[in-house]
């Protein structure tokens, strides 16, 4: 459902072994399986036509070979015969130049039982093995050693001549390195092409793959954008080129977060009822104590309190959307609507304040939020303003990951020492009593602006009082 | 000064207006939308006090309701949304304040109080007319320095001309904002107190124009 959460988890393996940790992913990824699967079937298939092809090939040359072999042999019977004295003759010479060079690589052996046997000039020194114990008077093929460490295919046949009683075993033999040189430089040439398609059948692969698979990742992204709150639903739903069997599945997908939208926004809307039912009975109870100096009357305030400090920080936690819309809101109005509201709830105090901001600006993110950070911020200005509130706003752009709005409000008050500061964003906590409150805005204004990636810091305001710079992401 | 409550808990309605009485303010209760918008389209109210959260008609669409209808009467809003969109739109709908539950029952007071002061053109919370001084805060009233003691009638009714200084008030309108709305209205009672307070602060402040009614006058050469 979500891939970026897959990668997130795998990520300290990642930064252990790179190489590894990249391999596995593309493996695990659907891109590489459908390629792997498809590489492993499309060797193995090549292997297996590699093989029939080698063995055909070796086979036919053979053939070829022995048919030579055997015409060979045919004529040297031809030219056989038993001279009357029994003398074993060839009427006429075999006038093959292969025959006659030593070691040529083509040898004949013509031999009997009990007598030397007659050989061609080509085997020199070399006799083949006769093997008259093996009789045969059919066609017979083998390998055999031969001279000068030659591997022979040899061709033999047992012959009783017209004239003689003896048995003649004809033996001719050629080398097989030829052969087998011409068989190797076939392998090697069948090796090569089925590489060569190997290779491109693969690159074929990875391209049909991955434009098959564009609209997916298409989808991925727009699933970024959605959590990133750059977009609300699955912008694919609109893309006419989406493939027609994805429809389904990005639709099913925008209404899965039409739904989570929906849970959310019920959450939000139950615990906000439940904290709103809470306070008029809380109202109640604190009234009806107020003025009881009694023990029970004060514990039964102190408790209230605490009771009021939970429900407005759990209500507050649940209006945070921390996201943004993908809309945008306008800054400038929102800021001057807050400042006239901050105003009027000041009451008697005559405050100036001063709202610089180019009305273009936009922040990404939910008008609630906006309005409870700046609300606060404002709010908590004007408690301490002597005369002045003042409101900047600038958009920054420079060397950062994603454009910001940087909030600056000052005010012209006491100020908060430095080394106070940081317990301003604490829960509850209220660096002066008399000031009416729970303490709770500025831990709420840090965070929303945590929420939103942004941030707020203190410090002391060219006015004289607090300065409060707020970062937040812009649109 | 007479205060309308719109308020659908009866009990805290109920504590709202026994600090209001408490205070030396007249009050009538609604305890849903429709009833506090005939009471505050028909009577003459200081100020409003009006929840969000009311039963048949809510709180914005009453104060909608009766802003579009041309009635300025100064509005509190009392509510347990407390967010500031909330706020700005509460603003936004034509009220003059906004205060969130759970309260603290003096900050409504001094809210009510500032609010009635401002709505009548009073910026300070001490209102003085020559030598007399009627401190809103704590409800004093002081001649020349020296404290005057006033009976609960008798200060909401120099209260009300103190706060419309300069402007001719009729003994109706005084009678419409010093009783709620099921007092008898008998008009005479109002001149005995007019002339007791006349006594008390020995300091001839309260013109009485002919047929019309009162008015809050300083001329320098009756000192």
């Amino acid at each position: 459902m979500n891939p970026s959460d897959n990668n997130g988890s795998s990520e300290p393996s990642q930064t252990v072994e790179p190489d590894a940790g990249r391999a596995a992913r593309f493996i695990g990824s659907l891109t590489g399986r459908l390629v792997m699967s498809a590489v492993v079937w499309s060797f193995v298939a090549l292997v297996v036509g590699g093989f029939v092809l080698s063995f055909a090939f070796r086979s036919y040359v053979l053939t070829d070979v022995d048919k030579r072999l055997e015409l060979l042999l045919d004529t040297l019977v031809g030219i056989s015969e038993v001279s009357p004295e029994g003398e074993f003759r060839f009427n006429q010479p075999l006038a093959d130049q292969r025959f006659l060079t030593p070691y040529s690589g083509w040898y004949w052996q013509v031999s009997a039982e009990g007598a030397e046997p007659l050989r061609s000039r080509s085997l020199w020194d070399f006799a083949l093995d006769a093997r008259h114990e093996q009789r045969s008077f059919s066609l017979r093929y083998s390998i055999a050693a031969g001279p000068d460490g030659q591997q022979l295919r040899l061709a033999e046949h047992d012959i009783i001549l017209p004239e003689a009683e003896q048995v003649f075993h004809y033996q001719i033999a050629t080398n097989m390195a030829e052969v087998q040189a011409a068989i190797n430089r076939f392998n090697w040439l069948l090796v090569s092409a089925l590489a060569l398609i190997l290779f491109t059948v693969t690159l074929a692969l990875v391209l049909q793959v991955s434009y098959g698979l564009r609209p997916l990742r298409q989808i991925k992204r727009d699933l970024g954008d959605v959590r990133a709150g750059r977009a609300a639903r699955l912008a694919s739903a609109d893309d006419p080129k989406l493939p027609q069997d994805l429809k389904p599945l990005v639709e099913e997908i925008n209404g899965l977060i039409d739904q989570n939208h929906k849970l959310v926004q019920r959450a939000r809307t139950h615990v906000g009822n439940l904290a709103h039912a809470l306070k008029t009975p809380l109202s109640v109870i604190q009234n009806s104590v107020d003025g009881d100096d009694s023990e029970r009357g004060e514990t039964i305030a102190r408790h209230t309190k605490e009771i009021r400090v939970h429900v407005d920080h759990h209500l507050k936690r649940a209006r945070i959307a921390g996201g943004g819309t993908g809309v945008g809101l306008p800054v400038c109005d929102r800021i001057k609507k807050l400042a006239n509201a901050v105003a009027v709830i000041a009451g008697d105090k005559q405050l100036a304040m001063s709202v610089d901001c180019d009305s273009g600006l936009m922040f990404d993110g939910e008008k609630e939020d906006f309005d409870e950070l700046l609300g606060n911020i404002l709010d908590n200005a004007a408690k301490w303003a002597a005369s002045k509130v003042e409101v900047t706003v600038v958009r920054l752009d420079q060397g950062l990951r994603r454009p910001m709005l940087e909030i600056q409000v000052s005010d012209d008050g006491p100020g908060v020492p430095a080394d106070k500061r940081d317990s301003m964003f604490d829960r509850g906590q209220r660096l002066d009593e008399q000031m009416p409150g729970t303490g709770l805005g500025l831990a709420i204004v840090r965070d929303i602006a945590d929420m939103y990636g942004g941030n707020v810091k203190l410090s002391t305001a060219p006015l004289g009082g607090l300065g409060v710079r707020l970062l937040l992401p812009a649109k | 000064m007479r205060i309308l409550i719109v308020e659908d808990d009866v009990t805290l309605a109920g504590q709202i207006a026994d600090n209001l009485k408490d205070a030396g303010y007249t009050y009538d209760v609604a305890h849903d939308g429709e009833e506090g918008h005939f009471l505050g389209d028909t009577e003459p109210y200081d100020a409003v006090i009006l929840d969000l959260g009311l039963p048949i008609m809510d709180g914005a669409s009453v104060l909608k309701k009766w802003r579009a209808d041309d009635k300025k009467m100064p509005v509190m809003i009392l509510t347990a949304r407390d967010s500031w969109t909330d706020k700005v739109e509460g603003l936004d709908a034509g009220a003059d304040d906004y205060l969130a539950k759970p309260f603290i029952v003096e900050e409504l007071l001094a809210r009510l109080r500032a609010l009635i002061r401002r709505s009548a053109g009073q910026t300070s919370p001490v209102l003085a007319v020559g030598p007399v001084r009627l401190d809103t805060r704590n409800s004093k009233v002081t001649v020349d320095g020296s404290a005057v003691k006033l009976t609960a009638q008798e200060f909401k009714l120099l209260s009300y001309l103190m706060h419309h200084d300069g402007k001719v008030i009729s003994r109706t309108e005084l009678t419409e904002h010093i009783y709620d709305q099921d007092f008898d209205k008998d008009s005479n009672t109002i001149e005995v107190f007019v002339n007791r307070i006349r006594k008390k602060l020995a300091a001839p402040i309260i013109q009485t124009v002919r047929g019309l009614g009162y008015r809050i006058e300083w001329e320098d050469d009756n000192a």
